[in-house]
Parts: structure tokens; C-alpha cells; sequence
């Protein structure tokens, strides 16, 4: 009973973490010149979302890059900033496309934010397709894709990711489970496997190896400045569950 | 004699910031003079650091134990979070963080990517702790798609001994990206992140996935 | 932005969601931190030491704290209680080491701020508590005589009385200093 309340919290956090949120997008040019930005930069920034917006992308990561390229402008020229929020229009468009090619209906804005990242970080559209196609719902595939976007972020071959986010979801994998990987993927990154390994097995049908394996367990330590954990000492239980 | 060292009623009003009109040029110079002592003086205070949470949490956690139902006490031993050290991994001993990771439902939370004011469904919140050493820093802040990058937004604490520079923070679970703000200014990757990846302008910025049991960094 | 409220937070730990107390902890740690130390001499360990006890407290008191909306002022009292208590404490029991030790020896600290610093604290000693509170609250946390107000539940004319009477001391005291 709470495994599904945990799954029904995920998928309302997928929704609302990727429904275009007009309340952020459309103060988008009020919250720069709150933080000291020109008007003209401000201008700039809200004409390309509210383009965005009439094309009906998903606008916040229009907003969320816009206030990190100010927030940088130490370092980052403005023009640079307008540059990357274009480029991240055309990678929302084509997040778009492979999503209604993948037949998702309705698209959710999350899944059309997370197709552009996968795509910004050298999946393929048919590799993005394959991820859209396994993912159970809607709901879920934003999940699936954040996290074979961030695989691949942490090293592993491209098709090793889809594959493994895609074996998931075909074994019924709940999407909590699935938020795990990254994290899986480090523990055993962290026990001396190699990456090209560790996606062999994947290919081979094999899943992303436990990360519970020996090693994993044993002495648990709390580093100072944690909440002190009663019971500390004792042998916890695993962070991740067994055979992803 | 006594009045020489009394504000006059006009600079107390001054120093209270109101606008003031007609203060005397000695009385203003003291008047400032006074306003710049009590700065340096509040600049050289110290604050109390993170010992002081470990010593108050140390102290109420265990406490707890004996008033809450068994589901929920598993739930809290339960260690949901978990940082791997590649050194300890060498000496074939992971060390395992466990800190209360909790699934909580919080109207309103907003981490830059999440609509504000849910008031059902709420999302599962964790909390994630982020450690960066840096024992020059005089400042150390967290700026990432959870507080809209404001760089003001999260401030680290450091351990005087050690160094090392915390802040615990809950985050909904999902991808988050950030990076460390050093002494305002330098903006740096966290080298224990899931990933590193390109920021659209040329740099990178951290990644990290929160799971509903935490994260595992390197 | 990023940050749950404070009602939020306590109504969660009152649900058993007992580590969420670190935030708060963390939050006000900060917030009080120099109220803490200015109001202790300067002492930063009896800072650290009245703020671990004021948050114990207040995490055992939490039940009580009816109006969460305002918890920042119902922890405000506890942390200002443990300060007057510590410091008449520390008034009738002011060990010697206490005085003849440089209470830091930081390279970064300047000569000239050890001076101030005592200065003033000489100047605040001659305070009742309840002036020195509102003097540090104002000038060294910074806050509106609007904010004390609501934190301490005093009017903002008593408060003015109280900053510009620690104000007239300090000026005394301090004149040897210009």
C-alpha cells in the first residue's frame, strides 16, 4: 500500500515538475529586473518565452537557464545567454516532434523538456523514441528519460542507458525505482567496475548490477553534521533495492 | 559633561534611519562614527557552526524512538541516503551516510522547476547534503535549479577543522543542477556530483538525481 | 526560494518526520547565531552552547508552539530566555581564564577590533538585558524596530527607548576610542 502512494506522489511530481507553469514563465522578465538585469536583456528573454509559450514548449527551463545565465553574468556575456535559450527552443522543438512521433498523447511539457536534454547530451532521436516508446504512460516517461539522460551524463554508452531505463519499465519497474539508477550506477562505479562492464551486462539483459552487493553494507558511518541516526553503528539496511 | 555623550534626540532619530533635518555637523560626525564601531563590531562576532545542529540532533533523535510507532521508526532508521567515498572503497569499507531522507508532502515548495502552492499529491521531498572542501573559502553558497541559481540562496557551513563546508537541503526527487559559490564569486562544479554537464555557456554544471532514498555521490 | 515554511516544517516534524528539525536548526543557528554571541560577550562557545539548549528545548516544547505561522518568534523567546539565563549565570561565575584569554587569536582579526570589542562590551555590560537585546537586535542582527516588535511582543516606542539609552552608553564608553 505505501509502495503505491509512493508511486502516485512520483507521478504527481512528474506532472507538476514539467506542466508548463505560466505563473514562473510570465514573471520571467519582472524577476530579472528584480535581480538587477537591463530591460533590454529582460526584453530579450521574455520574447523568446513567450514565443515558446504560443508554440505551447514548456517554458520553464526557458526560465530556469535565463536567471542561471544572469545569475553567471560574471562570467557569461548576455548575448551568450540569449544564445543558449535559443538553442534550448530548438532542442524543445525537437523534443516536441519525438514525442508526438512516439504517439503521446496529450505531451506533457516534462516529457518534451526531458526529450531536449537526452538530445542536448548526444542521445539519438530513435534512442529517445525507443525511451518514450518503453515508458508505461505519459507520466512516467519524463522519469525514464531524466534518468538515461543522466546515465549517459555519468559515462555509460547511450544504448546501455535506454536499454536498461527501457528493461525497467518493461518489468514493471515503478518510476521511484527507476530515479534510483544514477545513484545505483555511482555505488557500483564507486566498488571498481568498469563502465564498459557494467553496460555489457546491461546489453546482455543482465540489468544495472546491484549495488548491494558485498561492500555495500557493513560498517554504516555517519559523517559529522548528519542527523544523528539511532542505532547508528549498526548494520543498515541497503540504500537501493537489488537486481534493477 | 553628560550631554556631550548623549545623542541628541535628532541623531537618534538618524541613527534609527528616519530622515532628519537640522543635525549639527558634530553631532552627525558622531553619529557615524558610532554607526561604523557597531559595524566592526557586529563583523567581528563569531556565530556558532554545525556542531551545534549535530549536538542538537544527537540529542532529540534517539529521544524520539520510544514516542513513535514501529512503521514509522523503521521508516526512520531506514537509511535512505548514502555517500560512497572512493577512498574508503580502496580500503574495501563503504562508508554508508544515512541521513533522514523523508518522504514529506510540502505545499508550496518550488525548486525552480516545480509549480508552487500543490496542495495535493505533493511530491515526496529529500534531504540531500552537499559537502564541499574548501578551507580558503571565507563563503561558500549553493546556487542550482532548486532556488532559481540565486547564489544568496543556500549558505554552506564550515567546519573550522576539517574545512569542510555542508548544507542539507531537501529537494523534490528528479534531476537537479547547481553549483558551489565561492566567496560570491567562483562558481565550481561539485567534484562528488552524479555528472557534469555542459551549462549552455560553455561550462558545466553538477547533476544529481535524487531518488526517493537519497543519493549516492562519489 | 527552494524553502519549505516554517509551519510547514514543524507540522511535519509533529508528524514524526523528526530529521526535518536539522533545517530548522540550521535556519535559525544562522539567524541567531550573532544575536547568541553578542548577547554572551562575544563568547561564541557559550553561544553554541545556549543555542544547542534553547533548540533542545524547543523541539520538546514543539507541541506547544500553537501558532506556527510565528514559530520564528515562539523559538526567538526560547533562544532569548537561554541567553539572559546564561548570561546571569555567567555574571555571577566569571572564571578567570575567561578574562585574561584572548577570546580569538585568528591572524585575521585586527588589534583595533579586540579594543572595540571590548569597548563595547563594557558598554553593553552596564545594560539591562532587555536594552541590550534590542540594541543587539537592531544593530547587529539589522532588523526594523518593526521586526523586534513582533519578535520580542514590545512596542516600538519601548524599544526605541531601550536602543537609544544602550546607544547613549555606548557613546560614553566609547569615547576614548575617537
Amino acid at each position: 500500500m505505501k509502495h503505491s502512494l509512493h508511486t502516485l506522489a512520483f507521478l504527481a511530481v512528474g506532472l507538476f515538475a514539467i506542466l508548463p507553469s505560466a505563473a514562473h514563465s510570465q514573471d520571467v522578465r519582472t524577476r530579472l529586473l528584480d535581480r538587477g538585469a537591463s530591460v533590454e536583456f529582460a526584453n530579450q528573454v521574455a520574447e523568446i518565452v513567450d514565443n515558446a509559450r504560443a508554440e505551447q514548449l514548456p517554458t520553464e527551463p526557458l526560465v530556469s537557464k535565463a536567471l542561471e545565465g544572469w545569475a553567471n553574468r560574471a562570467r557569461v556575456p548576455q548575448g551568450r545567454v540569449i544564445a543558449a535559450l535559443n538553442q534550448s527552443v530548438q532542442r524543445l522543438r525537437t523534443g516536441r516532434q519525438i514525442g508526438l512521433a512516439a504517439g503521446l498523447n496529450p505531451l506533457p511539457g516534462p516529457v518534451v523538456s526531458a526529450a531536449a536534454d537526452a538530445i542536448g547530451r548526444g542521445m539519438s532521436r530513435e534512442q529517445v523514441g525507443q525511451v518514450l516508446g518503453s515508458a508505461t504512460g505519459p507520466d512516467v516517461a519524463a522519469t525514464g528519460l531524466t534518468v538515461a539522460s543522466a546515465l549517459v551524463a555519468q559515462g555509460l554508452a547511450t544504448e546501455a542507458a535506454v536499454r536498461v531505463v527501457g528493461d525497467a519499465f518493461r518489468h514493471g519497474r515503478p518510476p521511484e525505482e527507476i530515479l534510483e539508477f544514477p545513484s545505483a550506477l555511482t555505488g557500483i562505479r564507486a566498488q571498481g567496475r568498469e563502465m564498459s562492464e557494467i553496460a555489457r551486462q546491461i546489453m546482455q539483459g543482465g540489468g544495472l548490477p546491484s549495488p548491494t552487493a558485498p561492500g555495500m553494507g557493513g560498517r554504516g558511518t555517519r559523517p559529522q553534521g548528519v542527523p544523528g541516526m539511532p542505532g547508528d553503528g549498526q548494520k543498515k539496511k541497503k540504500g537501493s533495492s537489488g537486481g534493477l | 559633561m553628560t550631554d556631550e555623550k548623549r545623542f541628541s534626540p535628532e541623531a537618534q532619530r538618524y541613527l534609527d534611519g528616519e530622515t532628519v533635518n537640522g543635525l549639527d555637523q558634530s553631532e552627525l560626525a558622531a553619529a557615524d562614527l558610532f554607526g561604523q564601531v557597531i559595524q566592526e563590531y557586529a563583523a567581528s562576532l563569531r556565530t556558532p557552526g554545525a556542531e551545534v545542529d549535530r549536538a542538537v540532533m544527537d540529542a532529540i533523535v534517539p529521544r524520539a524512538r520510544s514516542h513513535r510507532p514501529a512503521s514509522l521508526w523503521r521508516w526512520l532508521v531506514q537509511p535512505h541516503l548514502f555517500t560512497v567515498r572512493p577512498a574508503l572503497v580502496a580500503a574495501a569499507a563503504i562508508t554508508l551516510v544515512a541521513i533522514g531522507a523523508l518522504t514529506i508532502d510540502i505545499p508550496g515548495f518550488t525548486d525552480g522547476e516545480q509549480a508552487a502552492g500543490t496542495t495535493t499529491g505533493q511530491p515526496a521531498t529529500i534531504l540531500v547534503r552537499f559537502e564541499l572542501r574548501a578551507p580558503d573559502a571565507n563563503e561558500v553558497t549553493l546556487a542550482g535549479s532548486f532556488n532559481d541559481w540565486s547564489p544568496q540562496g543556500v549558505q554552506l557551513v564550515k567546519n573550522a577543522a576539517s574545512g569542510l563546508w555542508t548544507a542539507t537541503v531537501p529537494l523534490t526527487p528528479g534531476e537537479h543542477q547547481y553549483l558551489f559559490v565561492i566567496d560570491g564569486s567562483q562558481w565550481i562544479p561539485d567534484p562528488s556530483a552524479h555528472a557534469q554537464v555542459d551549462d549552455g555557456f560553455g561550462q558545466a554544471n553538477s547533476v544529481i538525481v535524487v531518488g526517493p532514498r537519497g543519493v549516492v555521490r562519489s | 526560494m527552494g524553502s519549505q515554511s516554517d509551519a510547514v516544517l514543524v507540522r511535519r516534524i509533529l508528524d514524526g518526520q523528526v530529521e526535518l528539525f536539522q533545517v530548522l536548526v540550521e535556519r535559525y543557528r544562522t539567524e541567531f547565531g550573532r544575536y547568541a554571541t553578542a548577547m554572551l560577550g562575544g563568547d561564541v562557545d557559550d553561544a553554541a552552547d545556549a543555542l544547542q539548549e534553547a533548540f533542545i528545548r524547543a523541539y520538546r516544547s514543539l507541541a506547544s508552539c500553537r501558532d506556527q505561522e510565528r514559530f520564528k518568534a515562539w523559538l526567538f523567546r526560547i533562544v532569548s530566555n537561554q541567553c539572559h539565563n546564561t548570561r546571569r549565570a555567567r555574571r555571577s561565575h566569571v572564571s578567570l581564564d575567561r578574562i585574561e584569554e584572548p577570546e580569538d587569536s585568528a591572524a585575521a582579526r585586527r588589534m583595533d577590533d579586540a579594543e572595540i570589542g571590548q569597548t563595547i562590551e563594557a558598554a553593553l555590560n552596564e545594560l539591562t538585558g532587555e536594552q541590550r537585546e534590542a540594541f543587539v537586535l537592531k544593530h547587529v542582527e539589522g532588523y526594523s524596530y518593526a521586526e523586534i516588535a513582533s519578535l520580542l511582543d514590545v512596542g516600538e516606542d519601548a524599544l526605541k527607548m531601550r536602543v537609544h539609552r544602550a546607544r547613549d552608553e555606548l557613546r560614553h564608553k566609547s569615547e576614548g576610542l575617537r
